[in-house]
């Protein structure tokens, strides 16, 4: 019987592990949706990113029972969910900016660096998706982490650019500035938090040696 | 017959008491649930004590002249020692308990045996010592390996499972096999039974302390000392096994409680010795020397009961 | 992946009629090496100013920067690389002409700058995204 429970605890590892993966792939191509709905002016694609995160939510919970019906040892559960969350808090910040990207029109000083960030999020989403990979592997996650710092401090420098710039834009009214503001904040918060979730690899990846 | 009785409450309470030494840290990390933990000890145990209890029997028993009656108060004031540790969460030494309540009346009728005693002490100290030395040397050498040959998070997840129950079930055997001594010896000496009835009701009745009421020790053990991740309490588990098994084999009934605790000390100077609890360290240190002192105490307040109340002195 | 991937949109930039002076306060408020120099009615054929120029041409030779124009210490022209070259290949050619930064240009427009500091970054996101494929 407790053989049987290995093996069954074997294949909800693997299972995790595959969900986890899928909720990431799902959480790039949220992204890349979101980047050239941007560049486009397409607003029934940026329309898509929402069914995206709802769909990412649906996986979400699947990884979240797997992991408490008894995959990987106890010690190591809570680590565990708590990455599955702070990717699903990736999700609902980049669906929550593509709603407010449907509110307005992203001016056209702005527009290009916009792109660009929306570009950077998603290289840092396959990032992690690659850190993930490189983490179940047991291997070293320094060459991985970094490069998510950099993506981060890249996005940082630019936001400081499109603030400035936003500034100087004339508003129609207060909801217009708030919903132009509420898109730029999480636009270039996602990064922040992609970065949270890539540190929360290398906690598991610590230990676990 | 009775007075087996002593004993085997002596054995219930080592029971009570050390299953935390065995799969306190596997129940801490969630690797095992407290049930599966205590029916696995209690099998485990007996196994040691059927196949490795005999090595032990004669060190205890003729460390000083017992007649049947002083077999019974040695065993008695060693598990009221132990009891009153146990309630007080403190792992505590049985071996330290009998050997205090046999030497006590030794003393007393001034035939303990210092020579014997000497060695047993010297055993006694290199406890904690061999746990540290087997929890270093494991923590460092199993680490490499698996860095080496197990980098996948999966599989090592896989490894450190099975891992803690196999170190459990050597470990309880191993505890079986060391202590059954501590429990029945004294009957053993005093011819009131045999080698193999000695290791069998002994066997039982630590099984049966395992069983019925162990959970606030094994908690204690598992959180209490030193952080653990499964690895190293893995590792910890497995260092206490061994040195166990080594002192059974020199015939020698030493400290599990002492054993565990050298190797989570040995576990903890690998990672960084600050993770070690100094204050939990000081409280089982208080408890191992007032071990010895008390049971040798309560035997001859026992003794001095049976004489008053038989109006003559019972050694005589 | 080509240089796009790594280059800095932000460019900075000056008045080649501007003083040095104004030059330090822009790099030193923003925290940049270089700045690009537009010379007027010349917009197609920019220079750029970089700390090191200021340093080596201003400061070490104790001239006072408010009385040194900006046109008298840019370099010119700007070396400039399409926006499909590879990274390797820009490394190259910095390396091959000496210098720490190179302009990235779509046609005749100039879109960002690629800087030692972009190149270094730049392979290590290579490098990490390497075995999963780039």
């Amino acid at each position: 019987m407790v053989l049987k429970q290995f093996f069954v605890g074997a294949r909800r590892e693997q299972a995790v592990i595959g969900g986890i993966k899928k909720h990431i792939e799902l959480l790039c191509s949220a992204c890349e949706t979101f980047k050239l709905a941007l560049k486009a002016g397409d607003r029934n694609r940026m329309r898509l990113v929402p069914e995206m995160e709802r769909e990412g939510d649906i996986i979400r919970r699947g990884i979240i029972s797997l992991i408490y019906e008894g995959a990987f040892l106890p010690y190591l559960r809570p680590n565990l969910c708590r990455f599955v969350e702070v990717v699903d808090d990736v999700f609902d910040c980049l669906q929550e900016t593509a709603q407010h990207s449907l509110n307005i029109t992203v001016p056209e000083q702005l527009l290009g660096e916009c792109v660009r960030v929306a570009h950077l999020n998603h290289r840092m989403c396959e990032m992690l998706l690659f850190t993930f990979e490189t983490t179940m592997e047991g291997k070293d996650l320094r060459e991985k982490a970094l490069a998510v710092r950099i993506y981060e401090k890249k996005i940082d420098d630019i936001k400081i650019g499109i603030l400035k710039d936003a500034r100087k834009i004339p508003v129609a009214s207060f909801w217009e500035g708030e919903s132009l503001s509420n898109f730029l904040s999480g636009l270039t918060n996602i990064s922040n938090i992609i970065e949270d979730a890539t540190d929360s690899l290398q906690i598991i990846n610590v230990s676990m040696r | 017959m009775w007075k087996v009785s002593s004993g085997l409450f002596l054995g219930w309470s080592l029971g009570a008491n050390h299953t935390g030494n065995v799969f306190g840290t596997g129940v801490a990390t969630g690797v095992v649930t407290y049930r599966t933990a205590i029916w696995l000890t209690a099998l485990y145990i007996l196994l040691g004590a059927l196949l490795e209890g005999p090595k032990c029997m004669n060190v205890v028993g003729t460390l000083s002249h017992l007649s049947t009656l002083d077999a019974f108060a040695c065993a008695l004031a060693a598990a009221i020692t132990m009891t009153v540790l146990t309630f007080l969460g403190l792992p505590a030494s049985t071996s330290h308990a009998i050997i205090g309540a046999i030497t006590g009346i030794g003393i007393f009728t001034g035939s303990a045996d210092f020579a014997k005693l000497y060695r047993i002490v010297v055993c006694w100290v290199l406890t904690p010592v061999s746990g540290l030395v087997f929890a270093y040397t494991l923590q460092k050498v199993l680490s490499f390996l698996l860095d080496f040959a197990v980098p996948s998070l999966t599989l090592r997840n896989f490894i450190y499972s099975v891992g803690i129950i196999i170190s459990g079930c050597y470990a309880a055997y191993s505890l079986g096999g060391n202590s059954v001594a501590n429990v029945t010896g004294v009957y053993v000496s005093a011819g009131m039974l045999s080698v193999q009835d000695a290791t069998l009701f002994g066997g039982l009745s630590i099984a049966m302390g395992t069983l019925t009421y162990s959970r606030k020790v094994m908690l204690s053990v598992g959180k209490g000392i030193v952080p653990l991740d499964p690895f190293s309490a893995m590792v910890a588990v497995l260092a206490e096994a061994a040195t166990l098994h080594l002192f059974t084999q020199l015939g020698v009934p030493v400290s599990s409680s002492q054993a565990i605790v050298g190797a989570l000390v040995g576990v903890g100077l690998v990672k960084d010795s600050r993770t070690v609890s100094r204050t939990m360290l000081v409280r089982i240190g208080v408890g191992w020397l007032c071990t010895p002192v008390a049971a040798g105490v309560i035997v001859l307040l026992l003794v001095k009961l049976a004489s008053a109340g038989t109006g003559s002195p019972i050694f005589f | 992946m080509n240089v796009t991937e790594f280059m800095t949109t932000k460019i900075e930039s000056i008045e080649a009629d501007q003083m040095v002076y104004d030059a330090i306060e822009r790099m030193v408020d923003r925290r940049i090496r270089s700045l690009l120099v537009i010379f007027p009615g010349d917009a197609k054929n920019a220079g750029v100013i970089t700390a090191r120029d200021v340093v080596s041409r201003v400061l070490a030779q104790n001239k006072d920067s408010r009385a040194v124009k900006v046109a008298d210490i840019a370099s010119r022209p700007i070396v400039c690389i399409d926006k499909d070259t590879t990274l390797d290949k820009a490394v190259g050619l910095m390396e091959a002409r000496g210098i720490a930064r190179v302009f990235i240009c779509d046609r005749d427009a100039i879109i960002g700058v690629l800087s030692m500091l972009d190149v270094m970054a730049g392979v290590l996101i290579m490098r990490a995204r390497g075995d999963h494929g780039a």
